[in-house]
């Protein structure tokens, strides 16, 4: 460990210290601690990646972007819909005449069905009886004759205007339900339900519960469905709709996807540095703002996300936990959140990669003087291009963690500034912009410093306004005592030899 | 120069002018001068030579104003002074010239003479004085380029003049020249020459650094020679010769400099037929080195030696023709494919291509050899790299305390020895040295003659370029010789002479041995 790491674990250890003795009950409690580790582990593989980058004498200004985009990417990969399978698409709606036409010709319905008539922007959701099925010949718009089917119905409110648009799915009438053991009877078979499917609940005269499917058997011509979650008013009378889940991406391909287009932006970030000798700055600069302006454009800038979805996967790791040992109150439970070992993990791949391999010298060496480097057979374009893609894919990593912390995310703030802070943290932690020099225990040394920073802002009630004012100062004194250990240790060393 | 002899004497020797007397240095854990004394004429060229380290650097920046002594008293004019800044050094007429010149190469060479010092008219910069005064001091030099031309657009030469000149401009009493020489061609450093014997005319005193004896020789009036902080020796201009000068320097007799033994000639190392390298690609070089063979490329700076190692090392990439290396044909498109095939490298610019200078000996020393030394799935193997640097340190004599240190900190020869030791490390069949000797001191560039012998000896076929006509004519079994992109002529060792190697290296005919 060298004096520069030195300081700043002490900076660290002393405020925490502090920390601890003014303000031990908002400090040293379980959640707090809680989120020291998640927070550190979050911003931590974000700076170590850029350290990277500042180890090749390069600069990455895009992570924050990446973040944000790489949020939204996985939120679209893994987004889930809830759709009935047995939907047929609406033409038109008319309530005076109590007539459904559909859009194209089916057997499916018979009278006496129950129906729900859903989705159209004019026309409210309601539930309605089939009374008759018709087959009439009408033209399209390109004056074409289509066979349709015209439903006639009761229950479309007559106030009503006329309405096109929508769909109709057929309903199930519950038959009973057994509060004691948590399952529902439906008339009939749904085919095909399956855990993590949903059915809606729907009371004809309003009410509505949506619940998550267990497990499903057939018994007597009907379906018993175990059900997950509250069933509430649920009784006898109801109507059951079931919604098959589908979503858009298996969870390892949306990761997959996801890392692998960071690394292909690490790939151009890094031709466009090697091969068109652009400089890092502007090249990241742009990227900045091109993947920030992708994000808001993908999801038309409305939050996003994948909400509790993925509760017992994905989202286990900024909220699940390791638990260590519980005190009383106020200090509660202590715990390790789960990112926090992905984030150990790759530290210590991070750090044995950088000194203890070729590739790790190859990119001291370069950073230090590229013409040598090359001078001595090293491939400097290749390892300064591998540099920026760990950068890009420590983004997209940072990036499925904000995202599953946030739970929603918005495409126009969400990862602002984060490069900052991991440029800061990298900074603190050691690494000189002029490239060649960095290490990454000081990464996480300052990582956790810069968040300590922000808790010390918020537990000594200083206003928050303040913040950017005190990280600033921090990381300011840090390198000019650096400047200055630096200049003793040359002049120790010039006089020695 | 009137103006800048304040007591208005045109006395051209004799006088005294500077003296510095027991001057003494310390920096924390060395005695870096120790009671050196100095003692300038008026229009006198001293030269001031010694090893690297000897303190010769030290001295000058204790003139220049850079630090300030620890003991001892500087006397100018009779009178002691204080030269306590640069600013102070300038107004007391002493200017120092770097090696490396100080000069903003993006800006005007009128601009530059005036740098910092810019007359104002009505508060903004006078162009018309700078250009109408700095034409008057560039024509003091010889040095026929307009004050609008861009600095950076002049030979190295040329530019060197447009810092002479900012020193005139100055009223420089004293010009100190530190290595001026060491980047100029034979052509620029004779003009040099002029200027400086022109300038000891006008009665301006120039303390000369250089590590040329030829030169030194040449200019000086009397010589002073130190060695490890210490005044070793005083010469006149008569008592002036190579052995002396060299005798007080390493405080030995080198009577033996260039070492040369008859060696066999093996098979041939390296062939290379019609290449065409970018800079000069309208010509073509074909030659060829056996193992065990030391050619020598001589020519005149910007004469294309530089550019055609950097192709033969896959640098830069070859327009066309072929390199073969034991009979072998060779795309070399990178250092990578010239590595594998057994070239090694060592660059004209030390401190910016052939060396990490901010890693340490051992980092260096094992930096080309990684790739193939640690296969392991390319995690290092710190036990083999500290043993292999260690070796190294030894066979090459690095004066080092440990393989950890900086190489920052240790003198060019020893850094010289860093990248020598480092392609060594790579058993070469082929190694090709830029200036192997540049900015080096006397006893190292022996070491080194003995250890291109030695290489030689073990089988490796040696090219080197170098501008310094003794180290072609010393070691050379054979010389190539260069002009403007294209080969002049071969010489072997028998038609060496300074003769041939001027006349081909200017373009003309050899003369029959």
């Amino acid at each position: 460990m060298n004096v520069k790491i030195l300081g700043i674990t002490l900076l660290l250890v002393g405020l925490w210290l502090f920390l601890a003795v003014q303000v031990p009950e908002g400090f040293l409690n379980g959640n707090n601690m809680f989120n020291l580790f998640l927070r550190t582990a979050m911003y931590g593989v974000l700076g170590i990646g850029v350290a990277f980058v500042i180890i090749t004498a390069g600069i990455d200004l895009s992570i924050g972007s990446i973040v944000c985009l790489s949020g939204v990417l996985l939120s679209l990969f893994l987004s889930v819909s809830y759709d009935p399978t047995d939907r047929e698409h609406v033409l038109e709606i008319d309530p005076q005449r109590q007539v459904i036409v559909l859009a194209e010709q089916t057997d499916r319905f018979e009278a006496g069905d129950q129906l729900r008539y859903y989705g159209s922007t004019q026309a409210r959701s309601t539930v309605v009886t089939l009374v008759g099925v018709e087959q009439v010949v009408t033209e399209d718009d390109g004056g074409n004759s289509v066979s349709r089917s015209l439903l006639r119905v009761n229950g479309l409110n007559p106030a009503t205007s006329k309405a096109s648009d929508g769909f109709l799915a057929t309903l199930f009438p519950v038959k009973g339900v057994d509060t004691e053991k948590g399952t529902v009877t439906v008339e009939g078979q749904l085919a095909g339900l399956e855990a993590r499917d949903q059915i809606r609940f729907i009371k004809p005269r309003g009410g509505m519960e949506q619940i998550v499917v267990g497990r499903t058997e057939s018994v007597d011509g009907n379906t018993r469905v175990s059900m997950e979650g509250d069933m509430g008013a649920l009784d006898a009378g109801w109507l059951a709709m079931p919604l098959f889940r589908d979503q858009t991406m298996p969870i390892p391909v949306a990761l997959l996807s996801v890392l692998g287009i960071a690394l292909l932006l690490g790939v151009v970030h890094g031709l466009l540095v090697t091969k068109i000798h652009l400089q890092p700055f502007v090249v990241t600069l742009c990227g900045l703002l091109l993947y920030r302006g992708i994000s808001r454009w993908l999801v038309n800038d409305r939050d996003t996300g994948y909400g509790n979805e993925y509760e017992s996967s994905l989202s286990l790791l900024t909220n699940g936990k390791f638990e260590l040992f519980t005190l009383g109150e106020p200090y509660g439970t202590y715990s390790i959140p789960y990112a926090f070992f992905i984030f150990i993990l790759v530290a210590i791949l991070a750090a044995v990669f950088l000194n203890k391999t070729i590739y790790g010298r190859y990119m001291l060496a370069l950073g230090r003087n590229v013409e040598a480097a090359r001078f001595s057979g090293i491939d400097t374009d290749r390892m300064t291009i591998i540099g920026y893609v760990i950068c890009t894919v420590m983004g997209a990593l940072g990036g499925l963690f904000f995202l599953n912390y946030s739970n929603s995310i918005a495409p126009s703030s969400h990862g602002n500034f984060f490069e900052l802070y991991a440029i800061a943290a990298a900074v603190l932690g050691g690494c000189s912009l002029r490239g060649g020099e960095g290490s990454i225990l000081g990464v996480v040394v300052g990582t956790a410093l810069m968040v300590t920073l922000k808790m010390f802002i918020n537990l000594m009630k200083i206003s928050d306004t303040l913040e950017f004012a005190i990280i600033g100062i921090v990381i300011l004194v840090g390198v000019v005592a650096d400047e200055l250990l630096k200049k003793a240790v040359a002049r120790r060393q010039a006089s020695k030899s | 120069m009137q103006d800048s002899d304040p007591s208005g004497e045109r006395d051209s020797g004799g006088t005294t002018l500077l003296e510095c007397k027991g001057i003494g240095k310390s920096f924390p854990g060395v005695r870096a001068l120790d009671g050196v004394n100095l003692s300038l004429q008026k229009g006198q060229v001293l030269s001031l030579i010694g090893e690297n380290g000897a303190g010769k650097s030290t001295l000058m920046k204790i003139l220049a104003g850079v630090q300030p002594p620890d003991e001892g008293e500087i006397l100018l004019d009779g009178k002691p002074v204080e030269i306590e800044s640069t600013r102070a050094a300038l107004d007391l007429g002493i200017s120092l010239i770097h090696q490396e010149l100080n000069l903003a190469t993006n800006l005007s060479v009128g601009a530059n003479v005036f740098l910092g010092r810019e007359p104002l008219r009505g508060g903004l910069i006078d162009e018309s004085t700078i250009k109408k005064e700095s034409a008057k001091f560039l024509k003091m030099v010889g040095l026929d380029v307009s004050p609008d031309t861009l600095v950076g657009d002049l030979t190295i030469g040329r530019q060197q003049m447009v810092e002479i000149a900012k020193a005139l401009s100055v009223n420089a009493r004293v010009l100190i020249m530190d290595e001026p020489t060491s980047s100029l061609s034979q052509a620029e450093a004779e003009n040099l020459f002029v200027v400086i014997k022109d300038l000891r005319a006008r009665g301006v005193s120039v303390i000369y650094i250089s590590h040329r004896l030829g030169e030194v020789k040449e200019l000086s009036d009397h010589v002073t020679v130190m060695r490890d902080g210490e005044n070793a020796g005083e010469l006149s201009r008569e008592a002036v010769s190579h052995e002396a000068m060299v005798r007080l320097m390493v405080g030995r007799d080198l009577s033996e400099y260039y070492e040369r033994k008859e060696r066999e000639k093996g098979n041939l190392a390296l062939e290379v037929k019609k290449l065409r390298t970018p800079v000069h690609p309208q010509h073509e070089l074909t030659f060829s080195v056996a193992s065990g063979e030391i050619v020598g490329i001589a020519g005149l700076v910007g004469a294309g030696r530089t550019e055609m190692l950097e192709t033969l090392f896959g640098v830069t990439p070859a327009l066309g023709g072929s390199i073969q290396v034991s009979g072998a044909e060779l795309e070399l498109d990178s250092p990578v494919s010239a590595i594998a095939a057994g070239i090694a490298l060592a660059p004209e610019d030390r401190k910016q291509q052939g060396l990490v200078i901010d890693m340490t000996v051992r980092e260096n020393l094992s930096l080309a050899a990684l790739r193939r030394d640690q296969k392991k799935a390319g995690f290092l193997d710190f036990a083999k790299e500290k043993k292999i640097s260690e070796e190294m340190i030894t066979a090459m004599r690095v004066k080092t305390p440990n393989e950890n240190q900086i190489i920052r900190y240790l003198s060019g020869g020893n850094q010289q020895k860093v990248v020598l030791g480092k392609w060594l490390a790579m058993k070469p069949k082929i190694l090709l040295l830029d200036e192997p000797t540049r900015g080096i001191d006397v006893g190292a560039k022996s070491e080194i003659y003995a250890l291109m012998e030695e290489l030689a000896e073990s089988g490796v076929a040696i090219l080197y370029v170098s501008s310094e006509m003794e180290e072609i004519l010393g070691m050379a079994d054979r010389a190539l010789v260069m002009h403007e992109g294209r080969i002049t002529g071969e010489l072997t060792r028998e038609e060496l002479t300074e003769e041939n190697v001027m006349q081909l290296a200017t373009g003309g005919e050899k003369t029959a041995a």
